[in-house]
Formats: C-alpha cells, structure tokens, sequence
C-alpha cells in the first residue's frame, strides 16, 4: 500500500510543478462559471409586454410611457382583462403584462401604497426573473422621481419605499434562473475537469513512455490506477468546493441542503467521471485523441443531461437514452439538494442508478486497462 | 537462482500478419552480459518486451529468472530491471524525487532509498544537482541515472533497450564501464544497440533481420567464422543478406 503513497506523491508533484495545472484547476473553473453563468442568466431585452391602464391618470399614463421609453420592453397591447391577459400569455402573444389598478394615481400621491401588478410567464425562467427585475426598476426609478417632485411625499413615507413590487410568476412558480443554472453549470466544470485531467494524465504517461517503466514495476494494476486517480479525485473534489463557494459569493443563489449529502454524493458521481477518464485512455493513442473523445463524451453528456433541454421535453427514446447518462443523474440531485434541500430518501432512485452506472464504467475501464503494452 | 537467466523457445509475436519476432530461440545465462543487433524494425523491442512481461507472445515459450512469461509475468518484473527505448525517467520531478519515486514503487524502505539514492547520486556524479529537474541533465548523465533507477531494487537480470543512442563516446564509455561492473558482480545484463564498438563488449552477440535470429555467438567467434576484422563488416554483410559461410555450415 506504501506503493500507492509514493504514486499519489509523485502525481502532485507533477501536477503542482506546472503553474498551468493550478490555473486549469481552480481559476479556470471560476471563471468559466461567472462568464457561462452570466451569459445564461442575465441580458434580456425587448420582452413583450400587455399594458392593462385601468386607472388612466396622469400617473399611470407617466408610468406607461417610462415603460415605452426602455428597449428592455416592447407594449404588444392594452388589454385589462386578465384572462384575456392570460390567453394571451398563453399563445406566446406576450411574456408579461403590467397591470395598473383603479384609482391608483390618487391613492399614489394619498400616499396608501397601491399596488402595481406584473404578470410574467415563467416559462423561459431567466426571462421571467430579469423582466421583473427591469420592471422593478423602471418603477422604483419613477417613484423617485416622484418624490422628489412632490417633496411632501417624501416626507411622509420618509423610510418605506413608495413603490413595491410583490413579484408573483405564472407557470414555473418559484424558478430564479441563477439558483437553477449555476449548479448546473457547476456540474459541468466538474465533469470535464475529472474527466479530462485523468484521461489525459495517462495518455501522456503514455506517450512519453514513462507508463511503459512503471508497468515493469511490481505495481499492481489497482495500485498503478489508483496511484494516477486518486490525486484528480481529490483535487476534483477541493474545486467542487472552491467553485460551490465562489457561486454563492457571486450570484444571488442559496443552498439549502446538507453539505454531507452533497459531498458524498459528489464523490460517488466523480468515480464515473475519473472511470470515464481511465475509459477515453485506455482508447486514445495521443493526447490529441484524448481530447477529442472527452469532448465527444462531454457532448453527450451535457445534452442529454437536462440542463439545456428538459429531459420530458424529448421524444421518448432519448428520454430513455438519458437514463444511461450519469451526468443526468447528478444534475438533478444537485439541483435537489441546492434549491429544495432534499434529504437522501428523496434521492434514492436517482443515487443508486448513478452509482450502479458508476461502477459499471469504473470496472469495464479498469479491466480494460492492461498492464501490458498493446 | 539457477544459471539459466533467460531462456526462450520458438518465441514468436505477429501484429496482425505481421511477424515481428519469429520463432526466437535462445539461451541467457547468468553474468552475461547478451547483445542484440539488428536493423531497425527487426524485432529487438519486441522480443525484450515479450521478456519482461509487457507484450503477450503470439506462440512459444520463455522463462525470465525461472518465471514463465505467461503465467508469472508479474514476479518476473520483481526479478528484472528494465530501461525502455524511450527516456523513462520524470523529466519534470527532481533527480532527487525520481529516485524517490522508483525506489518507493519498488517497495524499498525509506532508509534503503536514501542510502541508494546517495550511492547512486554519487557514482553517476550528481551530488550538487540532486535538486535540479531531470529534463535538464544532459542525456549521457539521464541516461545512468535512469539506468541507476532501473536498478534501484537489485534485480538478477536487466534489460537495456538501446541505453546509448544520441549519447556521445565518452558517456557511453562511462555507461559500459557500469554495463561491465555489473556483469561481474553477477549481473545478466540484457542489452541492444546499433553501435558496433559496443558490440565488442559483450560476451555473446545475437543479430536479428526481419524477426528471425540469423547470427549469435561470440563477437571474435563471429568475426572468425565470417572472415572479418570488426563487428561493423560482420553486422552489414549479414543485414544485407550475404553469406560468406561455407555451403555446410549453413
Ligand atoms: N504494437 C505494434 N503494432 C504493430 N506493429 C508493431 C507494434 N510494435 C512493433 N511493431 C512492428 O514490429 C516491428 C519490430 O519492431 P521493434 O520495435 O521490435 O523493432 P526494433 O528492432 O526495436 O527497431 P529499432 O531499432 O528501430 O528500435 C516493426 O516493423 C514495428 O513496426
Ligand atoms: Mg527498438
């Protein structure tokens, strides 16, 4: 077993001597999340919009027209019925509506705090969040101005806001894209990073010729894997972690469920990354072709894992394809854990199939890697 | 251990249908240090490989330190040291940490490492470069350093699969001196090389063409039999094919 010690040395040595290693391991993936979490969370424009007016004040004409004035919102109608308002949601004809009630100019400046409603199809779950958030502040920036025009207002209400939105989403109800992305994303770093790091460790060994020297050694196949492998499941492991706490730092998201049960289950998703790794090596004959089948395994992957494409969204024979996909399994856990805070007996089903695919690749890439040259 | 290190018969490995080593029959015994020459693509890494447990054979047989290679290639690799064609030490560890390395997956205590690490250190000339990484050593010192390395667990046998190409004369003197010391202190040294002076050195001399073992025997047997005065007029003549025997001896 000392043999396997030595090996786990040798590797972070190597992969610690090589300032690129350390980059590729811990700051790549921040940045790789921020850049990918941004780019599918934030950035809407032109969202169709219904105006329901049914006061028809000065007021409310005012905050009409601030919502004509943004390129952030295109005023597809006028329309104050709501159920009309919801047909038309519902034929794609708009993705919010913004409803002013009776009365509202004259409660305004009563200053009773009437309320303002949007309405936003949650369907597209980044839209849905980023437009109430413009919504927001197109109103809180008209309500400023208001009390700066009318400085008794002001004076009243010195400490509660004039204007507050109460957000209520339609379909979809409580998804906030960053909470449902990120992790997500968080999934994906990892995989890739496991999975190619491993890979591409024994190909070079190959490569330049030093795994033919240590197969001469008494190394047994388990030591040699382990002695490789180890070292990128722990490092793996430290930046889940580095890349779990910079996501909470930078986007406005929350976990909700236990660290442990995270952890373990992590754990158990990397051995099928890193089998998946020993896999792509016991194929590719150079690094190049190392790179190329994690790309290709990484594809499959990713689109059949759900993040982009809801898994029921697929016609049935893909649905069942997924099922052979361990990344599935493992981007729904996390989301689980994340935003429900889901105990273990809820992910049972998904932990034992990830598991069980797990090994399954594990032994098949372990078995197929020789102590022998081929 | 017996006298016999390496002993095959009918050795045989085909990739595809092409034979790479066919049907090598030869005996090694114990001290000695072999040569093996032959053009390159004639089948040299092959057959060592097959010796040392890394590549199945087609067909035949062979037995390395008394251990089949089918069956024991495991204990075979406890019982041989081996240097591949390829540079087979960490280019990016320290010399330090390379032996450090090699010692420890051989399973030699850590007192042991240290005490080889300084002998070796010591006899390849190394001590004020311990620290420095190994890509930057000039090939003749990487070169007895990754032989040392090879050898840090004392095997009976080694395989030496062309230790001194790109490494100039007097490195390669340097590296024979080792290959000689070796071989005395009872040592089977296993070796091939494209140089012909190197030739002269070795005790018995097999030369291949194509996968088939077509000379071996002593280099002065050799040049004898041939009618040549060195081992160079010997090696081209039988690479291209010419025969100067007698009819009979054939
Ligand atoms: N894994 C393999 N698959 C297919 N052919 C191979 C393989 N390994 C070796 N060969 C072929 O077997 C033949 C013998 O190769 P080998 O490496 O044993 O020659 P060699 O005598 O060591 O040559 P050199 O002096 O160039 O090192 C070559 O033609 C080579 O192309
Ligand atoms: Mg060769």
């Amino acid at each position: 077993m000392t043999k396997i010690f030595y090996m786990i040395r040798k590797e972070f040595l190597q992969i610690f001597r090589t300032r690129e290693m350390v980059a590729i391991l811990f700051i790549m993936p921040v940045i790789q999340m921020v850049v990918l979490g941004f780019a599918v969370t934030n950035e809407v424009k032109h969202i169709t919009l219904i105006i329901a007016d049914r006061d028809n004040s000065r007021l409310s004409r005012e905050i009409v027209a601030a919502f004509s004035n943004t390129d952030r919102f295109d005023i597809t109608g006028r329309e104050t019925d709501v159920r009309e308002i919801g047909l038309d949601i519902h034929r794609w004809k708009a993705q919010a509506a913004l409803i002013i009630p009776n009365h509202f100019g004259r409660d305004f400046r009563r200053g009773l705090r009437p309320d303002i409603q949007m309405i936003v199809d949650g369907l597209d779950g980044n839209a849905a969040g980023v437009s109430v958030g413009y919504a927001g502040g197109i109103l809180r920036e008209w309500a400023e101005a208001q009390a700066r025009q009318t400085p008794r207002l002001a004076m009243v209400k010195q400490n509660t806001p004039q204007l507050e939105l109460i957000e209520r989403l339609w379909y979809n109800l409580d998804l906030r894209s960053a909470q449902y992305m990120v992790p997500g994303i968080i999934v994906v770093l990892l995989t890739i990073i496991s999975m190619l790091l491993s890979a591409l460790s024994l190909v070079k060994e190959r490569e330049v010729g030093t795994l033919e020297q240590l197969m001469v050694t008494p190394l047994s196949r388990f030591e040699l894997l382990m002695g490789k492998l180890a070292p990128f499941l722990i490092l793996a492991f430290i930046e889940f972690f580095v890349v779990l706490g910079a996501a909470q730092v930078i986007f406005p998201i929350t976990m909700k469920g236990s660290y442990a049960l995270l952890s373990l289950e992590a754990f158990l998703y990397l051995f099928t990354t890193i089998g998946l790794g020993v896999m792509i090596s016991t194929i590719a004959k150079s690094q190049q072709q190392a790179l190329f089948l994690s790309w290709f395994f990484m594809l499959f992957l990713l689109m059949m894992s759900g993040l982009f494409i809801p898994i029921a969204n697929m016609p049935q024979f893909l649905q069942d394809l997924t099922l052979l996909n361990p990344m599935r399994y493992f981007m729904a856990i996390i989301r689980d854990v994340f935003q429900k805070g889901s105990g273990w007996q809820y992910l049972f089903t998904d932990t034992w199939r990830m598991t069980l695919l797990g090994t399954l690749i594990f032994a098949v890439s372990v078995l197929r890697f020789r102590k022998r040259v081929s | 251990m017996n006298e016999i290190a390496v002993q095959t018969q009918n050795l045989t490995r085909r990739f595809g249908k092409f034979t790479a080593v066919d049907r090598l029959t030869i005996t090694v015994s114990r001290g000695e240090i072999f040569g093996f020459l032959g053009a390159n693509g004639a089948g040299k890494t092959t057959a060592i490989r097959m010796l040392c447990g890394l590549l199945l054979p087609s067909e035949g047989e062979a037995t390395v330190a008394g251990f089949d290679v089918y069956k024991s290639s495991e204990a075979i690799k406890k019982n041989i040291g081996y240097m591949s064609q390829r540079f087979s030490l960490y280019d990016d560890l320290t010399i330090s940490e390379n032996i450090d390395f090699f010692g420890g997956v051989y399973g030699l205590s850590p007192a042991l490492i240290e005490e080889r690490k300084e002998a070796l250190i010591e006899q390849v000339g190394l001590g004020d470069f311990r620290k420095r990484l190994t890509r930057d050593l000039p090939l003749g010192f990487k070169q007895r350093l990754a032989l040392g390395s090879a050898m840090l667990h004392d095997p009976p046998i080694i395989f030496l699969d062309e230790p001194t190409s790109g490494v100039d004369p007097r490195a390669r003197r340097e590296f024979w001196s080792i290959i000689n010391e070796l071989a005395a202190a009872g040592k089977t040294v296993f070796v091939t090389t494209h140089f012909m002076d190197e030739a002269e050195y070795c005790h018995r001399v097999s030369i291949m063409r194509a996968g088939k073992l077509i000379a071996l025997d002593s280099p002065g047997k050799l040049k004898e039999s041939y009618g040549r005065n060195n081992m160079q007029d010997v090696f081209v003549a039988l690479v291209n094919d010419e025969d100067p025997r007698p009819e009979e001896q054939l």
